[in-house]
């Protein structure tokens, strides 16, 4: 059971008007180090925030852990995430519910294994819709919302191949199983996305496309997007601002372009060293930086 | 499907066409005694020979074997799906819940099984009508049965539990009875159908059991359980070798069992 106890380290009135959501948290397991310490993560409407830190170093847990899903795991959570201007950590399960795939969703790291492999993909995409219609929504508001989804992610709908509904995870490509899972994310228009990870298990082309798509529906739909990897070009090439995560703790987060042209942290530093030494490489990361701060 | 397999399956439909024509075959009935010809040797008229009291063996051996082929699949099916609502929705809900069940059922596993089954069925009446003591093997094989599979189908719901695919779908706001029956219980299908299968070669032998010990169906419905018990008073297999076709076919009909379920289901 997750239990969360209140810090003094900001409320929803401190919060910044455009603020979408306010993290100021520490995680822990029972009889275990903290995963988290008194990590402060802001995120605004329409922007997009990378994560980004090595394995372990907590990424996941905070993604969980805004979406209230830590609890199985006998998790502690201390201070107080604010999400349009009310704690999630002072919400209810059911409170929380209404929130997670509404205006809260997930893209997870490993889309074949994300989609349920015993069924077909209009299932899938039917229950994610289903967990927040109204109750007076008919079959036809459902698979219009389907077929909208698809077409946000460039994926077949109906009328372009009636079969790709039909089919089962087993049966995509890892990158159309990644479009599927970010067709059922989107489906609720949420306010924030949360990719943990989600290009990760992706080649490179594929890898390009996605991001290309989580940048379109950044524009189109205003959706913000915490993007979580511990990929220092892919976040380059999409975020604003990035966070940087190191054994529990943000050491630093800036814009963009000051993360890759000055960073502060020894492990911001260790970080940009460790990138690929390819004379060209540097200066299109720098060119990519610049253009997504500046978005 | 391999050779031995292709030829377990010809013998569990023949076994089985042959019980479900039983009318047809042996139209005289399990119960009709031939009283001017008790005990006799196989002939024309009783393929099989005839009982103690004149009633044909293989009409018997037929209406036995549609017996213990329906009544240990409904078992089966009982235990099934006690062993889904339990050890599944255990898996499913973890913690106190898995913690509970998989205690409870390591409880009833650590108990004989057929030590259990007779005292339970000797606690119930025995002096009841064939159709009722039908009911009443069926009802305890399947309500006694389900522990072992719900053992494997706890540890399957809990891997389940765990899935990203069940992490997707929880943060997509599905939760509680929808999130299992939409979700979880379609993934547990195979070891569902896994366990089933296994238990029913396991359900026929205890009924066998059962009725070798007077405890099965009732007189005169036979089963193989029954048909068994008659072995009691054989003197000589070498003079009387026909009345072993209940038990040669209860080896043949359950090595065919073991030979349809596949490695992996075994496993399972």
């Amino acid at each position: 059971m997750t239990t969360t106890t209140k810090m003094p380290m900001s409320t929803p009135a401190q919060v910044k008007s455009e603020s979408l959501l306010s993290a100021h948290l520490t995680v822990r397991y029972p009889g275990k180090p903290p995963v988290l310490r008194g990590i402060s993560l802001d995120i605004a409407r329409g922007e997009v925030v990378g994560l980004v830190g090595q394995s372990g170093s907590g990424k996941s847990t905070l993604a969980m852990a805004i979406l209230g899903l830590l609890g199985r795991q006998r998790a502690t959570i201390e201070g107080n995430i604010i999400f349009q201007g009310a704690d999630l950590l002072a919400m209810s399960e059911r409170e929380l519910r209404n929130h997670r795939g509404r205006s809260l969703s997930l893209v997870l790291q490993s889309p074949l294994a994300s989609l349920n492999p015993a069924l077909r993909l209009r299932t899938q995409l039917r229950e994610a819709w289903r967990a927040h219609s109204d109750n007076n929504a008919t079959s036809t508001d459902c698979d219009r919302a389907i077929q909208s989804a698809l077409k946000s992610v460039s994926l077949p709908g109906d009328a372009e191949d009636p079969d790709f509904l039909r089919k089962r995870a087993s049966q995509l490509s890892v990158g159309q199983a990644q479009r599927v899972l970010i067709a059922m994310a989107i489906m609720h228009r949420p306010a924030l996305l949360i990719a943990d990870e989600a290009t990760s298990a992706l080649d490179v082309i594929t890898q390009s496309e996605i991001m290309e798509l989580f940048a379109r529906l950044n524009r189109e739909i205003g959706m913000s997007i915490l993007y979580i990897s511990h990929d220092l070009p892919s976040v380059a090439g999409i975020c604003q601002r990035i966070a940087i995560l190191h054994e529990g703790e943000i050491v630093e987060s800036g814009p963009t372009e000051q993360i890759f042209t000055a960073p502060a942290h020894a492990y911001t530093r260790r970080l940009m060293a460790a990138l690929p030494q390819v004379p060209v490489r540097r200066e299109v990361l720098l060119a990519r930086a610049h253009a997504a701060t500046l978005q | 499907m391999n050779r031995a397999r292709k030829l377990a399956c010809v013998v569990v439909l023949v076994v089985c066409a042959m019980s479900l024509a039983a009318n047809w075959l042996a139209p005289a009935g399990y119960a009709k005694q031939f009283r001017e010809a008790p005990d006799a040797p196989p002939s024309h008229q009783h393929l099989l020979g005839t009982d103690e009291v004149g009633r044909d063996r293989f009409a018997r051996v037929l209406y036995g074997t549609r017996i213990s082929l329906l009544l240990a699949p409904a078992a089966a099916l009982v235990s099934t799906v006690l062993a889904a609502l339990v050890g599944g929705l255990a898996g499913y809900l973890g913690g106190f819940w898995l913690r509970l069940a998989r205690g409870f059922t390591d409880l009833f596993l650590s108990l004989p099984w057929l030590f259990l089954l007779i005292t339970v069925r000797a606690l119930l009446p025995l002096n009841v009508s064939p159709l009722t003591s039908v009911l009443i093997t069926f009802l305890i094989l399947g309500l006694l049965g389900w522990a072992a599979s719900a053992r494997v189908l706890s540890t399957s719901a809990d891997a389940l539990r765990n899935s990203d695919f069940i992490l997707q779908a929880r943060a997509s706001g599905l939760h509680g009875p929808r999130l299992f029956l939409i979700h979880v219980l379609p993934n547990l299908k195979p070891v569902l159908y896994a366990q089933f299968w296994i238990s029913i070669p396991v359900f026929i032998l205890s009924e066998a059991n059962l009725g070798i010990l007077g405890l099965g169906v009732a007189e005169p419905m036979p089963s193989w359980g029954s048909l068994l018990r008659e072995l009691e008073g054989l003197i000589s297999f070498r003079e009387e070798p026909w009345r072993l076709v209940p038990l040669l076919l209860l080896i043949v009909v359950m090595t065919s069992f073991q030979l349809l379920l596949s490695n992996e289901e075994v496993t399972a």
